[in-house]
């Protein structure tokens, strides 16, 4: 028995950047049944209504990667995104092109900068040229270590990471989850001979600028959870070089902070990331702050059992304090 | 209903008046606060960007504290409920519980994985309930447009954090509805407030945490409500940086989540310390009803 259709209120982002017209958004509406995909809704639409609507897709199986877009500004992949749930909450779809990619037409993007970025952390195993794999035989690695990467293959390079973080829209210096995620996969590859010069290198090129709102965590379509690479990446990189960069030196100099006391003390925190120079630099906000919030300049007690929280760093961390 | 509270670090140095506003709306409300001195900060992402293990093993010593007394523990920030509610999901990977366990064994603590780490958002939607909490409302915050601004770590990753959604939550906005205020919807209200790397790149932070106040003032917001200090930080002590770095100029009242709940049960701004604040909150005030007005507020104005 066919499925009762709902009422679907769509309305679809317009653009031509050809035609110098401004962006619009048109609406239509179809009789659909809950569970079709948003995709098929417009495949329908460019088909009966619109021939002109133009879009990225090829297999309708959330496998190729196609048709990321935002869908009532969530980025997702539209063959797997049902129009019932959408409609259920918000009365209508609003869809638009990805966003953090300028839009070339309609709902289709120009994708340079994410496939630049994927191509600058070298996605490929870098294999020592004196010790070359002997051709032929097998270059096993141990069920564990297949293991560390297990998430990361699973990206279909959608994008969909790429349209729902902040800081690739913020900094044009970040390359983003999906190429951070697949250079970790790279970093823990037992195989790779190129680890360090590759944690050196992203410690500089951007690691520093992920903000972990994990927005790509929940965009992502596979479940790879670029944020916890990220993370992963950021410890690796202190392990493999110490704190040099800005980043790394506040999030080892708050390990420190609170390593004796159990509790932040936030002056010294500025400190520790920022050295003398960079304090004094801050000097201005400190005393706007300082002015409604006097105790920013009290040391804070410790808190009782402060020893136990110095024995548990004893046990469990054995990364450097920064210089 | 009895918590053990968890303030954090910042409300008890430069957010003092989140733990105030804490104080005087679980008094209200008949939450009784129990407070243990020896809890320690929770790492605030950083600890956990440095070492993972012994950011699992700081906060399980943390919830420890409170399995011992046989309480779950009450947080009103988003960073610590998303630290201390990773410890209890990643000790679930017996390779992290070993280490762990193996650190907190000899210091004779234990913890057997039974406290649940309850967000003040949470405990108020969910423990005490919406209809329970209008009925104590003394002024309701009729014409205050108000826009929920929710902090990541109390929402993603959804699946490890347990929250109603990752992107589309509305707890915060029913709440306010509850108190009688207008909820404001706007896609900024569970982005970053770019915390994380204001210590990294101001200039970065900055931009993200001004399109989010600005994202809010294009909605018709006249204040921004946040469940977490150190978004309130951003949007509030950083605000000035923030509009240079949006370049447009920004004047927006961000009150913690327990001030605008105490302002409906009836509290002055003197009780909730909203002098602390950056940004003045009298903007947002004045378009409270007259029956509305704080206590000192209207006397002040009337």
């Amino acid at each position: 028995m066919a499925e009762a259709t709902v009422r679907v209120p769509l309305e679809v982002y317009r653009f031509d950047g050809a035609d110098g017209r401004p962006a619009r958004y048109q609406k239509f509406e179809l009789d659909l049944a809950p569970h079709t995909p948003v995709l098929t809704a417009l495949l329908k639409l460019r088909a009966e209504v619109d021939p002109t609507l133009s879009l990225r897709y090829s297999c309708r199986s959330a496998i190729c990667g196609s048709c990321s877009m935002q869908i009532n500004s969530k980025s997702r992949l539209a063959c797997e995104t049902p129009v019932g749930p959408e409609v259920e909450r918000h009365g209508r779809i609003v869809i638009e092109p990805m966003r953090n990619q300028p839009v070339l037409r309609d709902l289709v993007v120009d994708q340079a900068r994410f496939w630049t970025e994927y191509q600058k952390v070298e996605p490929h195993l870098k294999l020592d040229p004196r010790h070359p794999m002997p051709e032929g035989q097998p270059n096993p690695m141990s069920p564990e270590e297949v293991d560390r990467f297990k998430e990361t293959p699973r990206c279909i390079a959608c994008a969909a990471c790429f349209s729902a973080c902040p800081a690739v829209e913020a900094d044009a210096g970040f390359p983003g989850p999906m190429a951070l995620a697949k250079l970790y996969r790279y970093v823990v590859d037992p195989r790779d001979r190129a680890t360090e010069a590759r944690l050196v290198r992203i410690q500089t090129e951007g690691l520093w600028l992920c903000l972990r709102c994990h927005l790509c965590t929940e965009a992502c379509p596979k479940d790879v959870r670029p944020s916890e690479r990220i993370r992963d990446l950021k410890e690796l990189a202190i392990a493999a070089q110490g704190a040099t960069e800005a980043g790394s030196r506040h999030a080892v100099g708050f390990k420190e902070n609170i390593r004796r006391t159990g509790i932040l003390n936030e002056m010294q925190l500025v400190r520790q990331t920022h050295g003398v120079t960079g304090m004094v630099r801050e000097i201005p906000q400190g005393v706007r702050i300082w002015r409604k919030k006097p105790e920013i300049l009290k040391r804070p007690h410790p808190i009782a059992g402060a020893d136990e929280v110095e024995k548990i760093y004893e046990a469990l961390d054995r990364t450097e304090p920064p210089a | 209903m009895k918590l053990a509270y968890y303030p954090g670090c910042v409300a008890q140095e430069s957010g003092r008046e989140l733990d105030l506003a804490t104080r005087f709306v679980c008094r209200e409300l008949g939450i009784e606060l129990v407070e243990f001195p020896n809890f320690s900060c929770c790492g605030s992402g950083f600890v956990d960007e440095a070492n993972e293990v012994l950011n699992v093993a700081i906060n399980a010593r943390n919830l420890s504290i409170a399995e011992r007394a046989g309480l779950d523990v009450l947080t009103i920030c988003s960073t610590c409920q998303g630290m201390l509610t990773l410890a209890n999901v990643r000790l679930k990977d017996p390779r992290v519980k070993g280490r762990v366990d193996g650190a907190l064994r000899p210091l004779g603590i234990e913890y057997r994985g039974t406290v649940t780490v309850k967000h003040l958002l949470r405990v108020l939607t969910q423990d005490i309930g919406l209809a329970a909490l209008k009925a104590k409302v003394r002024r309701p915050l009729a014409g205050l447009r108000v826009g929920a601004f929710y902090g990541c770590h109390l929402l993603r990753p959804a699946d490890e954090m347990g929250s109603e959604s990752g992107e589309e939550p509305h707890a915060f906005e029913d709440l306010l509805a509850a108190l009688g205020a207008t909820p404001v919807y706007y896609r900024g209200r569970v982005m970053c407030c770019g915390f994380p790397i204001q210590f990294v790149k101001p200039e970065t932070a900055s931009r993200v945490g001004g399109r989010q106040i600005l994202d809010a003032q294009a909605h018709g917001a006249h204040a921004m409500a946040t469940p977490c200090p150190l978004c309130h930080l951003s949007l509030d002590a950083y605000q000035n940086r923030a509009a240079k770095a949006v370049d447009h100029p920004l004047d927006m009242p961000v009150f913690h989540l327990p001030q605008v709940v105490g302002l409906a049960l009836g509290a002055t701004p003197e009780q909730l310390g909203l002098a602390r604040h950056l940004v003045s909150t009298d903007s947002a005030l004045a378009h409270l009803a007259p029956g509305s007005q704080p206590p000192s507020a209207a006397a002040r104005t009337g």
